[in-house]
């Protein structure tokens, strides 16, 4: 039994809406086969894992939201074993690269390979032909391979010798990297880095889980295999919950306030460069998914408040001035956060 | 057959010279020098008399005492600084290249007292400009202490305004919250971070149910009936009443 807690969430505990009243919650949108299948989820994966229960609810709105993450921790925290029982979750397909330095685009997309029986050319898709690709490592590529992933990570579709072939649905991007790890590392270039719709940091353990990972694993269940995962949703499943939380209600005022906290990253003195509009979609998509998963058919800034590290950290660049004042993009995005008037 | 003869010669020629060096560089005293250093008398050592020793420690002027400065360290640190300015400044070199740049940095530092008491930014001037730009909206915060809630309120449930009458509500309990120094109000908070200031008990969960009931009706946007309403004030008003018990 392996893994842990993020660090990142914990400060926050996330807490499923207290009922209302029966009439206010009447005739509105009906969450059970989401709650259920989460419910579900989370029993397969803590079969292997301890803890991480915020990291799977933020993964959980990335797939929802039709968005990609990018995992950043430390080795040995769980990144990849996480994203993998997500996908065994996932009645899906599932693949994983490996990122390396000599990994050519045809590597990762496919290539067209010459048939002499019928004097054609043939494309053999590659291992981006899945619904839930683990990209290992993702910062071990040069700016070549990284490229190829543009197109496909944000029109889900790649082009190929003039024909363009499109992903299954869902597609969702799970990519992992080590912060600390210099050498032989390219850092992501930020047309990349905006097209995942969170950035996650996975921090170290709680004590306690700790503590859960080595009883576990002192009793036995160390080689849990991940074979005993079972599979809770398929493509369809996903397709409807998706369905579902785009007709989550927004109120005006809350975009309006999406608009401004993403516009504020813009203005910040702090700032060498802002989120683009495709952050504040970002934002709306994710807090729509994430109302979902914690029961309601409507946004509350609660959600945009709580996505907004996560959308914003990566998409963010900050001056030379303030990166030797020691500041980090959570801390400007805890700053623009308060310096924006809740809707009310 | 010449030129072999010049080259011993030449040797020949070099090792006499090295072979007179010391007999010329020591000259040998003479008859009459050694006779007089004969008749001198011997070298006599004298020491000085411990009696007057004593005495010359005993007078105040010979009583060598470390002299402590009065000065505090600060003090001294700032004196050596500009007795060491003052040493630069009547130098030589200050009067060349160095008094230009003294002006330099002067004017400098006049300068940019300037623009800061004139609030200029000039950052932009220099290098990468931060990509800045004004915000195409107003944000300031609504102060809710200086609405006056009972009129409000009744005009929007005159009106049949019920989700503004709820949400004036709301902002009714927040405030009579943050002046019964339950909640500090600030613009950025959200209703969960109010809930979270507030100690477990009575007071939070009638919070926590006002604050759902606010969040469907204004976020939510759900139609309220007369009934509905009416369920929502009274769950306001039990909350208001646990304030003034």
């Amino acid at each position: 039994m392996e893994s842990n807690s993020t660090s990142e969430f914990s400060s926050e505990p996330t807490q499923p809406t207290p009922p209302v009243a029966e009439s206010f919650t009447a005739a509105r949108t009906d969450f059970s086969r989401l709650t259920t299948a989460v419910a579900a989820i989370r029993q397969e994966m803590g079969k292997v894992i301890v803890g991480q229960h915020d990291l799977l609810e933020m993964l959980l709105t990335a797939i929802l939201a039709d968005g990609h993450v990018l995992l950043e921790g430390v080795p040995g925290v769980a990144k990849t074993l996480t994203a993998k029982l997500l996908a065994r979750t996932l009645d899906v397909p599932f693949s994983r690269l490996q990122f390396t330095p000599d990994l050519m685009p045809s590597d990762v997309l496919g290539t067209s390979v010459f048939r002499p029986n019928t004097a054609d050319f043939e494309f053999r898709p590659g291992p981006i032909f899945a619904s839930v690709v683990l990209i290992d490592e993702i910062n071990r590529a040069p700016a070549k391979t990284q490229s190829a992933l543009f197109e496909v990570m944000e029109e889900r579709h790649i082009t190929q010798d003039g024909t363009t072939y499109p992903m299954q649905e869902p597609f969702v991007v799970l990519a992992t990297q080590n912060p600390v790890e210099q050498e032989g590392t390219y850092r992501l270039p930020e047309a990349q880095l905006d097209r995942f719709l969170f950035k996650l940091n996975v921090g170290y353990p709680t004590l306690e889980d700790e503590i859960a990972i080595l009883q576990g694993h002192h009793a036995g269940f160390g080689g849990t295999p991940l074979e005993v995962v079972q599979q809770v949703l398929s493509a369809e499943d996903i397709a409807a919950l998706r369905r579902q939380v785009r007709q989550q209600r927004v109120e005006p005022k809350l975009l309006e306030y999406i608009a401004r906290l993403v516009g504020q990253t813009r203005a910040h003195k702090g700032l060498y460069l802002g989120a683009s509009p495709r952050a504040s979609l970002a934002l709306l998509n994710g807090a729509k998914a994430l109302a979902a998963l914690r029961g309601r058919d409507f946004v509350t800034p609660d959600d945009v408040q709580f996505l907004a590290p996560a959308v914003l950290r990566h998409r963010i660049l900050l001056t030379p001035e303030r990166e030797m004042e020691g500041l980090t993009a959570d801390e400007i995005v805890k700053q623009i956060v308060q310096q924006i008037e809740v809707p009310r | 057959m010449a030129s072999f003869w010049i080259r011993w010669g030449r040797v020949l020629l070099m090792l006499l010279l090295v072979s007179g060096a010391p007999a010329s560089a020591a000259p040998t005293p003479s008859p009459a020098q050694t006779a007089q250093a004969a008749s001198l008398p011997p070298v006599r050592l004298r020491r000085p008399d411990p009696e007057q020793l004593r005495d010359f420690r005993a007078q105040r002027d010979f009583q060598y005492v470390e002299v402590r400065s009065e000065m505090s360290p600060w003090d001294l640190f700032w004196s050596r600084v500009w007795e060491r300015v003052g040493e630069w400044l009547s130098s030589r070199s200050y009067h060349g290249f160095w008094r230009y740049v003294f002006y330099a940095l002067f004017l400098g530092a006049l300068v940019f007292v300037i623009l800061k008491l004139l609030q200029v930014d000039i950052t932009g001037a220099f290098g990468r400009n931060p990509r800045r730009a004004a915000l195409a909206y107003d944000t300031e915060a609504e102060d809710i202490h200086a609405l006056d809630f009972p009129t409000l309120l009744a005009e929007a449930e005159t009106a049949g305004n019920y989700r503004l009458a709820v949400r004036l509500g709301y902002l009714q309990a927040l405030k009579q919250l943050t002046d019964a120094g339950h909640l500090e109000w600030q613009p950025d908070k959200t209703n969960l971070t109010y809930e979270r200031e507030l100690p477990a008990g009575p007071l939070r969960t009638a919070f926590a149910e006002v604050s759902r009931q606010f969040e469907y009706v204004w976020y939510g946007e759900l139609t309220l009936t007369p009934e509905h309403y009416a369920h929502t004030r009274a769950s306001r008003q039990a909350l208001l009443a646990q304030l003034s018990d």
